[in-house]
């Protein structure tokens, strides 16, 4: 008896040890994470001269006075900047994830001939860096004038082969053709049972590509910056270059710190929206349900 | 309510382009026994049956024989290759499945997951653009057929799986179909659920009184729903007739073993013809055909042949004399009991009832058996087909 007890404290004594390391990492990664979103909000409450006196953990009470001054800056345009991003990036979000489940639809359900041929060539684009291709991309835009516009950051967002692969592998594990075959039987035409049977079911894929599709054109820079060069059609990350750029003596670090807290705080909401269906979306599939 | 007509359906399915290049190499390797050409794999073929109004058509056969196939075409969800199919006298084989006024009830229920069982039912009135108070009555209708009503606003992942598939047939049955096809509904369902549900097709059947084209692998569901059964094997029809024709004249070997349960036993014989007269003789015992078949056995010219016999196992009597085996397993079911034995290297059951049998026979106890003339079936050797026929 005795001996089984002290068995007993012993396991317990090691799971207790066990844990207490494994929450140590955690907590220690959690914030290797979080310290610097910490750290950017507290010098976005500094002024200026705080921030130049150096390193500060606790916030001060500038944050009010740096907002207005970020907001009302006469040389960048920040309201304007965040709502050109938003534009472009709600819209390539959602043609993004529409037409790369679309895509998938048609090489998913439909039996037709070079299929395999279609879906290695999508497979093969994905493989292209933007990087190469952009110089031909930024020349071809001139030469259609529409450098200067948002179509050609939105547009091709639709051929988003990563999108297509993830919404394909999806519907592998959760779209049985028998529920598209009951939807033809019942007198559904092909493109009906795709938004009203398909899309629904595909809900949390495509909050995931979608907040993915979303963040990384947010966060786009290289491209916007080859195209676009009038001051009204800047987006955020274009915005948050020019001010690295700017002189350091004349400029109030206090609103760079700001400009840069509100250009991410579209990215933190969404993901605060969708992160459930993140979540969800990352483990569906693995367990047949 | 319609007539189906099938005139030499056939499907085939054409070869990849990566078996094309395979075949050359290898030898196919073979799943069945379907026929490959060089257009493809024929999974159907010379399918013809004429389907009566509201008649209920049961597809049997084992996997891999055709009959969802066969199904599938006619709901317009598989292309037909060869042959032409009637609903009500129109040409069908290019009406899309929407345009057939068909329902179909899929093995896995296939319901939508994201909508109510009540969207679900109503999906295909609202395509049809039904008013909404039209749309509601059918529904509930529907509902209390199936006895569903409580669940209308439930999600399908909160139901069981024989409330599921009440929905499914619900969902087909609100339409009001001219042909309901079902693809081996009951599959998905446990053993006791299963035959409550196909109690309830019969019922159903009663209320909706339409036409069935129903798909199944199990047989006792062919022989207990049916009006008339089709046995299917790789592609080809077997034998078209009522449960009980089948049942009683199987058109050849593989109807006999596939029909039945248990499975009809097989014995190597020698078919003897002494004049009009025809006997059976296994393992040097004698027995004679009835005069009834008979007469048929003589009407279609038989000789003096080895033949395969049939005969089933509730046919079967312990006798003082006759064929001699020894018991290697006995099961009891309560009122009869499966022995099974081992005559000429075939394995076969004898069933006999507990309660007319004074001791049943145990592991390793020598018997007799034989069995009356009327119920002996005798194959031809060649083609395994019923010589009767």
């Amino acid at each position: 008896m005795n001996k089984h007890m002290s068995q007993n404290t012993k396991g317990m004594i090691q799971l207790f040890i066990l844990r207490f390391f494994a929450y140590a990492i955690l907590i220690f990664l959690c914030i290797l994470c979080l310290f610097f979103f910490y750290l950017m909000v507290v010098n976005s409450t500094r002024s200026n001269a705080q921030l130049a006196r150096g390193f500060s953990l606790l916030p001060k009470e500038h944050f009010l006075e740096n907002l207005v001054n970020a907001w009302n800056d006469a040389s960048i345009n920040i309201p304007r900047g965040m709502l050109n991003s938003l534009i472009i990036a709600l819209s390539t979000a959602v043609l993004t994830t529409y037409f790369s489940a679309l895509t998938a639809y048609g090489i998913h359900v439909y039996d037709f001939k070079f299929k395999k041929l279609a879906f290695t060539f999508i497979m093969a684009v994905m493989m292209i860096p933007a990087q190469v291709s952009a110089l031909g991309f930024v020349q071809m835009m001139n030469k259609l004038h529409l450098n200067n516009s948002f179509i050609p950051l939105i547009i091709p967002g639709i051929a988003a082969p990563v999108v297509f692969f993830y919404m394909k592998q999806y519907m592998e594990s959760v779209l049985p053709l028998e529920i598209i075959d009951a939807a033809r039987v019942d007198g559904s035409n092909e493109f009906h049972t795709f938004n009203t049977i398909v899309l629904p079911i595909l809900k949390p894929a495509i909050a995931v590509q979608m907040i993915f599709s979303f963040v990384s054109s947010w966060n786009n820079y290289f491209i916007p910056a080859l195209l676009l060069d009038k001051a009204e059609l800047k987006t955020v990350p274009i915005m948050i270059a020019q001010l690295r750029s700017a002189d350091y003596s004349k400029f109030d670090m206090g609103k760079v710190y700001m400009f840069i807290l509100l250009s991410i705080l579209p990215v933190m909401i969404t993901y605060i929206i969708l992160s459930k269906s993140i979540i969800r979306g990352v483990t569906a599939g693995s367990v047949k349900g | 309510m319609a007539e189906v007509k099938l005139v030499n359906i056939k499907k085939v399915y054409p070869h990849s382009e990566e078996k094309k290049k395979s075949k050359k190499k290898d030898a196919p390797q073979k799943k069945t026994n379907l026929q490959i050409t060089a257009e493809g794999v024929v999974a159907v073929q010379e399918f013809n049956l004429d389907i009566a109004n509201k008649e209920f058509i049961v597809l049997v056969g084992p996997s891999g024989c055709g009959k969802s196939t066969t199904l599938r075409m006619v709901a317009g969800l598989e292309e037909i290759s060869g042959g032409e199919l009637y609903i009500d006298g129109e040409l069908m084989n290019a009406v899309a499945p929407k345009d057939r006024d068909i329902a179909m009830v899929f093995q896995n229920y296939a319901l939508y997951p994201h909508m109510s069982v009540y969207d679900n039912m109503a999906f295909s009135l609202k395509l049809k653009h039904l008013p909404k108070a039209e749309i509601d009555q059918k529904v509930r209708e529907a509902a209390e057929i199936l006895d569903i009503t409580e669940y209308l606003n439930r999600k399908p992942k909160a139901l069981s799986g024989g409330q599921r598939q009440r929905v499914a047939i619900g969902r087909a049955i609100v339409r009001a179909p001219k042909v309901m096809l079902m693809d081996e509904p009951l599959s998905n369902l446990d053993a006791k659920l299963r035959n409550e549900m196909r109690a309830e097709i019969i019922k159903l059947r009663e209320r909706i009184d339409t036409t069935f084209i129903y798909v199944t692998h199990d047989q006792t569901e062919a022989m207990t729903l049916g009006d008339r059964i089709v046995v299917m094997k790789d592609g080809y029809i077997q034998q078209i007739g009522t449960p009980q024709e089948v049942f009683n004249h199987p058109a050849n070997l593989f109807v006999a073993g596939f029909i039945g349960m248990p499975v009809m036993n097989f014995f190597d014989a020698e078919l003897i013809r002494e004049g009009d007269r025809f006997f059976v003789e296994p393992d040097g015992h004698r027995v004679e055909l009835s005069e009834e078949k008979a007469a048929r056995l003589k009407a279609n010219g038989v000789q003096s042949q080895a033949v395969t016999l049939g005969v089933r196992p509730d046919h079967t009597d312990l006798t003082e004399e006759g064929i001699s085996c020894k018991v290697d397993v006995t099961e009891l079911m309560g009122a009869s009991a499966h022995l099974h034995a081992n005559v000429d290297g075939r394995d076969m059951i004898l069933i006999v009832s507990t309660q007319d049998t004074k001791k049943i026979p145990m592991r390793g106890d020598e018997i007799h058996f034989s069995f009356d003339g009327d119920v002996a079936h005798v194959f031809s050797k060649e083609d395994e087909h019923n010589l009767e026929w």
